[in-house]
């Protein structure tokens, strides 16, 4: 089926141009539900983590619980760049992604000869090794608890940027990776992912080298993770211990399973309610946020195991009857 | 497999794409005003009749208790600024009226730190771009501090520390628009020492347990310096991790060893687990050398002294940076207020962090202005008395530290004490002049009054 033909660039793409209408247009709605500069930023750079996230996740089956290992080691290394070579941001951002590459190809190598819960264990193992060495060995580096601190404020070709040159920054990282994402996923090396989710041994005996797709696989949700670490320490010139730490790696897989996983939208919902919810909802509610934000994670992993977007697609078919089209199944909670 | 289908993107697909990409990207430059007009800084102008404080602590976490207890006190500080009382009497010299700030009466928003410095620094975003706060406060963690003040240098907003006692707040990572009234893990250090080898004697063989982050660190290097100054002897030194809760295993090493004193650099529950262990261990029965092992907790608060109970701290010696048994008529008033609005005394964190409160009102007034730099001018080398404590305080413009006397202190025992708060007693106010140093010990670059 090689010459089948495609739909126009415009009609495939169309989710991307929407994507892009409300994330460039934020500034000017966000504030009206309680937003503030900064925090939309932060939710673009969350959304990045959780899109790559997704297709580690979401297409090829692998629950990552050491995720933070990259977002952290990205941050770390363009806070180390930023302090020791240049502000410049691009060579920062370019060193970034090839140190957490090669990161992702050593640790995908060990760690996707496994799968399922040993996969999980393993990778979580990875992300607090690299936490601990951070705050303990490593401390004369990375400022041990304290954080990488005194950081130049970041410039781009000699121009300082801070506040909404940054969120533009960050939202035309976002929009690009949501392309590159929708496109990876429809390719056939996105099959082949879906493939590995649904039945690896079957695959791999029809001759192909599972192992081969899974690291790539891996080693591309990992440069989104860069993309999205090495933008939070531009946004703030400063690397907090967080980033390497099971909390981050726990936060993103709540985010993506809220939204939906294996939708790539979903996640990015995710991440903009967990934001919204941590730093916005979490004032009215004081110190009973935590418990709030659990009862809901709570309720949609019982109630609505699709997330977000499977519940949008529920009510979508309420209102439309049986005879809307249905498309593709939903993916259901396989987490 | 053709693996050129992943980017199945037409030249002029691709063309339309871009243009429409830069459109989309530079739409929104038409509609941007000029935000910073000459003169703003940071939230000045200060627009209506309020003026917004913020105040950022812990409701989650670890150091919940503590940060629940900075939230009193703070609360308490904006009823004083607008309507008077509370330490507005004792406070000398002050041009403070009991009316607001510069006649705008004080509103507040409060942000949870997590004790976590990413969610510290996003709250107070939060609480800068949004609300609009012209100062902010609170915390009860040394590195969410210094991710604070850098958060302050870079958006030109005042931030007043709460509870941190690492060295390098006011050292190494000091800024132009952090301060700390606080005491530090050097002064802690300078001022204890004395008082041990007093009552100790002067050649004791120490162990250390230190809490393994920047904090313990600091601790441990001055507890060091200042103990073998006194002539005692460093016997280890074991890093424990932060998340320790059995210290069976390194006070087994302390056992083993021949140091007949066990130093603590441990702070929260980190101290009431390892303090609590170690005194079960028998430890404190112990014979060493020919002398009676003993235990010091270089920092102590009341709040890790009530979870420890009265049997365990019985007689340990530590510092403090204030008390509210205190006689002096700032402790006096402080303590009153705040006992009749909560019904029991406050801790040191809440006491830290109303002076701070007071001292930023104060120094607006002093300014007539809320523009940021003119404010650290006024903040900077001010002296002051009347806020607890004897003697004079003076908040050093070097490094934005304030000296001030610091409390050495004892835990009483279950037989000694008055009431369920009535924890520690104070063995001696170590002066001012002894516990202060060279700010260029430690480094670091406080920056410029106006931020890139």
């Amino acid at each position: 089926m090689m010459n089948k033909t495609y739909p126009s660039f415009w009609r495939a793409n169309a989710p991307v141009a929407y994507f892009a209408v409300i994330v460039l247009t934020m500034p000017f709605w966000f504030p009206l539900i309680g937003g503030y500069p900064g925090l939309d930023t932060k939710i673009l750079i969350w959304a990045i983590f959780a899109i790559g996230f997704d297709i580690l996740l979401g297409y090829m089956g692998y629950l990552s619980f050491g995720h933070a290992a990259f977002f952290g080691i990205s941050a770390y290394t363009t806070g180390l760049m930023l302090l020791h070579y240049s502000s410049e941001i691009v060579p920062a951002m370019l060193m970034s992604v090839v140190v957490t590459t090669v990161a992702a190809l050593i640790i995908g190598m060990l760690t996707l000869r496994r799968s399922g819960i040993y996969f999980s264990i393993l990778t979580l193992a990875f992300g607090e090794m690299f936490y601990s060495s951070a705050v303990s060995t490593l401390q004369s580096w990375t400022g041990g608890d304290n954080g990488l601190t005194g950081l130049p404020t970041p410039t781009l070709f000699g121009s300082v940027i801070k506040d909404t040159d940054v969120f533009y920054l960050t939202a035309f990282f976002a929009i690009v990776a949501y392309f590159t994402a929708r496109r990876i996923a429809s390719s056939p090396f996105g099959l082949m992912l879906r493939a590995i989710k649904s039945n690896q041994d079957r695959l791999e005996f029809t001759g192909i080298n599972v192992q081969r797709y899974k690291i790539s696989g891996f080693v591309v949700s990992a440069i989104f993770a860069a993309f999205a670490g090495s933008l939070m320490v531009i946004y703030e010139p400063y690397v907090a211990t967080e980033f390497l730490h099971w909390s981050t790696s726990g936060k993103i897989v709540i985010m993506s399973v809220i939204g939906g996983v294996g939708t790539l939208f979903g996640p990015m919902i995710g991440a903009a309610f967990m934001l919204y919810f941590e730093n916005v909802i979490s004032v009215a509610l004081h110190e009973q946020w935590l418990l709030v934000l659990g009862l809901i994670f709570m309720a949609i992993v019982i109630f609505l195991p699709g997330g977000f977007v499977d519940g949008a697609r529920r009510v979508h078919r309420k209102i439309m009857g049986r005879s809307a089209p249905s498309g593709p199944p939903a993916e259901k909670g396989e987490a | 497999m053709s693996d050129d289908k992943i980017l199945h993107v037409s030249r002029r697909g691709l063309l339309k794409a871009g243009a429409a990409t830069t459109l989309a990207l530079g739409t929104p430059a038409f509609f941007m005003k000029n935000a910073w007009a000459q003169d703003a800084l940071g939230n000045f102008p200060v627009n209506g009749p309020k003026v917004m404080f913020g105040f950022n602590v812990p409701q989650t976490g670890a150091y919940a208790d503590e940060g629940a207890d900075e939230l009193r006190a703070y609360k308490l500080a904006v009823k004083h600024l607008n309507s008077g009382g509370g330490m507005l009497e004792t406070f000398k010299p002050s041009s403070l009226k009991g009316n607001g700030v510069l006649g705008k009466k004080v509103d507040f928003v409060v942000g949870d730190t997590q004790t976590n410095p990413d969610a510290a620094r996003t709250s107070a975003r939060r609480m800068i771009e949004r609300d609009k706060v012209i100062m902010w406060g609170g915390g009860s963690s040394s590195s969410v501090a210094i991710a604070q003040q850098y958060l302050a240098q870079e958006v030109g907003v005042i931030f007043m520390c709460g509870l941190t006692h690492s060295n390098d707040t006011t050292g190494k990572d000091k800024r132009r628009y952090g301060f700390r009234h606080f005491f530090n893990a050097y002064m802690t250090g300078k001022a204890l020492a004395p008082v041990l080898a007093k009552t100790y004697g002067k050649d004791r063989r120490a162990f250390h347990l230190t809490a393994d982050y920047s904090w313990g660190h600091t601790q441990y290097e001055s507890m060091k310096e200042f103990t073998e100054k006194q002539g005692w002897t460093t016997v280890g030194n074991i890093m424990t991790p932060l998340k320790a809760t059995d210290f069976s295993q390194y006070l087994t090493a302390v056992i083993n060893s021949d140091a007949d004193v066990l130093v603590l650099n441990h702070y929260g529950k980190n101290m009431v687990n390892s303090l609590s262990q170690a005194v079960d261990f028998g430890m404190r029965d112990m014979i060493k050398n020919g002398k009676h092992m003993e235990i010091v907790v270089p920092l102590y608060s009341r709040l890790m002294a009530q979870g420890a109970g009265a049997s365990k701290i019985d007689g340990v010696l530590g510092t403090s940076g204030w008390n509210w048994t205190l006689q002096d008529a700032g402790s006096k008033v402080f303590t009153k207020a705040f006992e009749a609005e909560y019904g029991f005394p406050p801790s040191q964190a809440a006491q830290t962090c109303y002076c701070q409160t007071l001292l930023y009102a104060n120094a607006c007034e002093v300014a007539g202005t809320f523009y940021p730099p003119e404010v650290i001018k006024a903040l900077e080398g001010f002296e002051f008395e009347g806020m607890g404590l004897s003697g004079k305080t003076l908040y050093r413009a070097a490094d934005h530290q304030c000296f001030k006397d610091i409390l050495v202190v004892r835990g009483k025992g279950p037989d000694k004490k008055k009431g369920e708060y009535d924890l520690l007693e104070v063995v001696e106010e170590v002066p001012r002049d002894v516990v202060t140093y060279d700010p260029k010990i430690f480094g670091g670059e406080l920056g410029p009054y106006k931020p890139a």
